[in-house]
């Protein structure tokens, strides 16, 4: 039998390692055989939507734990067996297992696990006369501000801090991680109203609107790009990111350091989880790719680590076992991943209610509101705490 | 009969009924009775549906219905004066027969920040614009693309509908002494009524409609809320939230909205067909 | 003719900046398809590649597989455009020339469903499809498969009938003599027979009109394949396909190769209308004097 697999590991490493982990499955025993699919991480949700309501769903999936609400209502992910929620919960973090789990429920093993963190350019901060990375959310503006060149067209050359506008996650993400490191959420922790109507959140938001307003950031650069070509000193991202700027800047990684976001107190946590199909024909062989592929062990680096854990470490992305982040990250590897494993101790996991992503994009159209000056931030939380707790207390 | 009633009639029906119920999954078995909720939740305070992305749609639609029509009179008048009318029309269709994922993607490369129609701008002297990054620009910027895509059968139909206008009756105007705007007004316009109803009624509705264009421009109605529009908003709704109550009910308003403003034209062209 | 006399100096201005204005994008695509990633990154934007880059025309058909879009789409549109031919000219002829209750109604039922956006029954078509009963695995109730949504019929079905086809063909069936008709009752055809040997000849020129309207809106349809290729991406069309590209993360790269991609899936249509352009100018005109 074939066992179809969809993920968004369509790209570089992480489908190479995917692929290579799949391989070894298939040449291994001859029970059953896995077959990737692959789309784009912006497709992954109406892609399970869509293929779900025609009855084509996959069998094994790989998904952002947020859905995990929206996704367990509509009937899509089996509980996890039993002998495996035993496995889940003493080889994971508390945060990762919540962030697989409806109302106690384990729904999949946590795959990823992501926290933020800040990313420099060395060469550009040097160049704005910064001794090192900013360490106060003071100093994160000073050093964004000198960091900025432009041309005389009033184009940006270099920008002090990039914000990213891409999907739903890439626009939030950034800035929840900044209300977290000032002690904030999004959502309240159980997940049914908004929480963005605090200090900290309006800290954030009007910090963003200063800095779009002075010409500092401009969102409508695409991060990515600019960041990679040496024409942005900052941006908040995940620990994921290093993986694709390694492939990306080449030579010129040594210019990126990472370090944790101003005050060091807090910051956001996101999960990916594989779990099994409700429309998977065959449970058990299902069941029994997801155990291999996160409990069997594989050597990796000098230490003994789950195919997962070494798939996400060789593509420069963060395992979520707590085993083998320790043994991974211990004392060698890319100093990069220190700031984010740090913030393990610290980072806050989203809360993953049903309405998760509707309140999410939401969030982003309000964000992007406010950078484009069409809402001051005080506004732009007001009109986001008000759509997002409609939204989320109707049943639909 | 088979095919209308399997993909017409009850379609039509059973997006009402999920317009009307609440469900998670899109079966007959798992649907709860909802009335009027999904309605309710659609124009409920704090919604984005009334405000921005209805607004939007019906700014959308006009403004291409204007830009479409006034741009095909224009060229079409100009066109009947010149030699060669057979080239100039096919580069003006040439938009009309190629699919909007090329046409979209060639646009928003002219569009880019730091792309051809900036370049352009700068060396004339003037400072870039961020045509599809700025909120205030992003919807226009798209109106621009769908007018110019449905120009070339404006075009053609109002070109065809010159060459009904009798010339004898503008030579008698013309010797009267009346002028070319008075003819055009007084004349011209008025002759080609059924022909800029039809051209007006057909870009209305597919400004209404409008999906693929902007999906292509902007992928998710941004920046912000500023290009997401009714049908956009219905997909997601459907296909990403598995909210299959909401979007048929959004799809139902969208409907009597449409079906709105097609009579009212109707009957706005009717009545002044009337008074001259 | 008086307005001969006057120099016409605005007119051609005006339309040649319109010609320009509707020309740009097409030639900015084909110049950008044809640059390297280092002469595309080049700052200010320059227009005209500094060599020739043919090869990307080649890469993108490699990396999108190009040849299998083109065959989904050329299946797809091929297929709707034989179906509504047929659907259109068989009911406008009983609706032109057969009597028979209700025909008035019908007609016009089928005129009001033109007014009936597509995005209406988006939703309930893909249900419909996917809930059919007895295929793909379902149930007699629908259930527990995935019905129609795995082949070529998902892409084509909805498309099959067009009131406009209908509607076009109905008006020219109409000025078929009855005179003609009736002589070969007469002869003892049946009006299968009627419609194959009489109705079809005289109706060629509209139909050809029909057929090329018909594939060049199969062939850029987006909706409807986009949502079918997410559930099933072996049915994914040219356009669809067009926007894989775009979620690359190295736009240097990629934008030329994008750029040559979408020449290739407008080239088939674009050659079409400037070969058979005055079809289509006859159709789109015919259209408002119906």
């Amino acid at each position: 039998m074939t066992l179809k697999l969809l993920s968004h590991y369509g790209e570089g490493a992480l489908k190479d390692e995917l692929q290579r982990a799949v391989d070894d499955w298939n040449a291994g025993q001859s029970r059953s055989r896995v077959e990737t699919v692959p789309v784009r991480f912006e497709d992954l949700l109406t892609t399970v939507v869509v293929r779900q309501a025609a009855g084509q769903g996959a069998d094994i999936l790989h998904l952002y734990a947020l859905w995990t609400g929206q996704l367990v209502r509509a009937g899509v992910l089996r509980p996890i067996p039993a002998h495996d929620v035993r496995l889940v919960r003493s080889g994971f973090p508390n945060a990762a297992t919540q962030a697989v789990s409806v109302e106690g429920t384990v729904f999949g093993y946590p795959t990823e696990g992501q926290t933020y963190g800040l990313y420099c350019n060395r060469r550009l901060l040097a160049a704005a006369g910064a001794a090192g990375p900013p360490r106060t959310w003071r100093e994160l503006e000073a050093v964004a501000r000198a960091a900025t060149r432009r041309d005389h067209h009033g184009n940006t050359v270099v920008q002090g801090l990039a914000l990213s506008r891409g999907d739903d996650s890439d626009s939030v993400n950034q800035v929840l991680a900044l209300v977290a490191a000032r002690g904030g959420a999004f959502l309240t922790p159980d997940g049914r109203r908004c929480a963005l109507g605090s200090p900290s959140g309006e800290a954030v938001f009007s910090l963003q609107r200063r800095l779009v307003r002075s010409g500092v950031t401009d969102p409508a650069i695409d991060m990515y790009t600019a960041f990679s070509a040496g024409r942005a000193a900052m941006a908040v991202n995940g620990r994921w990111w290093c993986g694709s700027l390694l492939a990306s800047m080449g030579e010129r990684y040594h210019d990126v350091l990472t370090t944790a976001l101003p005050g060091g107190r807090g910051t956001l946590a996101t999960a990916y989880l594989m779990g099994v199909n409700t429309q998977c024909r065959h449970p058990e062989p299902a069941w029994e790719f997801v155990r291999w592929l996160n409990a069997d062990s594989t050597r990796i680096a000098g230490a003994l680590v789950t195919r997962m854990s070494a798939l996400q470490w060789v593509a420069g992305s963060m395992t979520a076992r707590i085993a083998d982040i320790q043994a991974l990250f211990g004392e060698h590897g890319d100093p990069n991943a220190r700031p984010f494993l740090d913030a393990l101790a610290y980072a806050t996991p989203e809360p993953n209610g049903p309405k998760a992503q509707q309140a999410k994009a939401l969030l982003r159209k309000n964000i992007e509101e406010m950078w484009s000056g069409r809402l001051s931030a005080a506004e732009a939380i007001g009109i986001t705490c008000r759509q997002v707790d409609r939204e989320l207390c109707h049943p639909g | 009969m088979l095919f209308y009633a399997v993909f017409v009639i009850l379609p039509v029906l059973f997006t009402g009924a999920l317009a009307l119920s609440s469900g998670v999954r899109p079966g007959l078995s798992d649907m709860t009775f909802a009335g009027a909720d999904n309605f309710a939740s659609l124009f409920s305070d704090g919604s984005s549906f009334l405000f921005p992305v209805l607004t939007n749609t019906l700014l959308y639609a006009v403004g291409t219905t204007v830009l479409t029509t006034v741009g095909g009179l224009v060229a079409a008048l100009c066109l009947a004066r010149l030699p060669g009318q057979g080239l100039w029309r096919t580069l003006y269709f040439l938009p009309v027969v190629t699919n909007l994922v090329a046409t979209g993607n060639a646009w928003k490369h002219l569009y880019q920040p730091d792309g051809p129609l900036n370049a352009l701008l700068n060396t004339l002297g003037m400072d870039s614009v961020g045509f599809l990054q700025n909120p205030a620009t992003a919807l226009p910027s798209v109106m621009i693309v769908q007018s110019w895509a449905s120009l070339g059968s404006a075009v053609l139909i109002l070109s065809a509908g010159l060459t009904t206008v009798p010339r004898d009756c503008l030579e008698a105007a013309e010797l009267d002494g009346a002028g070319p705007l008075t003819i055009l007004i007084r004349i011209t316009i008025p002759l080609l009524r059924p022909a800029l109803l039809f051209v007006s009624i057909t870009q209305l509705l597919a400004g209404l409609q409008s999906f693929a264009l902007i999906t292509v421009m902007t992928e998710n109605g941004g920046p912000g809320d500023t290009t997401n529009v009714a049908a956009l908003e219905m997909y997601r709704r459907a296909f990403t939230y598995g909210d299959w109550g909401t979007a048929s009910a959004a799809a139902f308003v969208l409907l009597l909205i449409t079906l709105t403003l097609a009579l009212a034209q109707l009957r706005l062209f009717e009545r002044e067909g009337k008074d001259t | 003719m008086t307005h001969h006399r006057r120099a016409p100096l605005l007119p051609w201005l005006i339309t040649t900046i319109g010609a320009l204005v509707m020309t740009l994008p097409f030639t900015d695509m084909f110049l950008t398809s044809l640059k390297d990633p280092g002469d595309y990154a080049h700052l200010p934007y320059r227009f005209l590649p500094s060599a020739f880059a043919f090869a990307n025309y080649r890469d993108a058909a490699d990396e999108l597989d190009l040849a299998t879009l083109a065959r989904t789409s050329i299946l797809t549109a091929l297929t709707v455009t034989v179906s509504v031919l047929c659907t259109s000219s068989l009911a406008g002829y009983a609706l032109a020339k057969l009597r028979f209750p209700g025909r008035a109604l019908l007609f016009r039922f089928v005129l009001a469903t033109m007014m009936l956006p597509p995005f209406l029954l988006l939703i309930p078509h893909f249900l419909i499809l996917a809930h059919w009963p007895l295929a793909g695995g379902n149930d007699l109730y629908g259930n527990g498969g995935a019905g129609l949504t795995t082949g070529i019929t998902a892409l084509v079905l909805p498309f099959t009938v067009s009131a406009f086809g209908i509607f076009l063909m109905r008006q020219f069936i109409t000025t078929i003599p009855d005179e003609i008709l009736e002589a070969a009752r007469l002869d003892g055809a049946g009006e299968l027979t009627l419609w194959w040997r009489i109705v079809l000849p005289q109706t060629t020129p509209a139909l050809i009109t029909l057929a090329l309207l018909t594939f060049t809106i199969a062939w850029n349809e987006y909706i409807w394949p986009l949502l079918i290729s997410t559930a099933n991406p072996c049915l994914m069309t040219l356009p669809v396909g067009m926007q894989l590209l775009q979620g690359h993360l190295d736009p240097q790269r990629t934008t030329p190769l994008l750029m040559a991609a979408l020449v290739i899936s407008a080239l088939p249509v674009l050659a079409l209308f400037l070969l058979l352009q005055r079809h289509y100018v006859r159709g789109i005109t015919e259209i408002v004097e119906l």
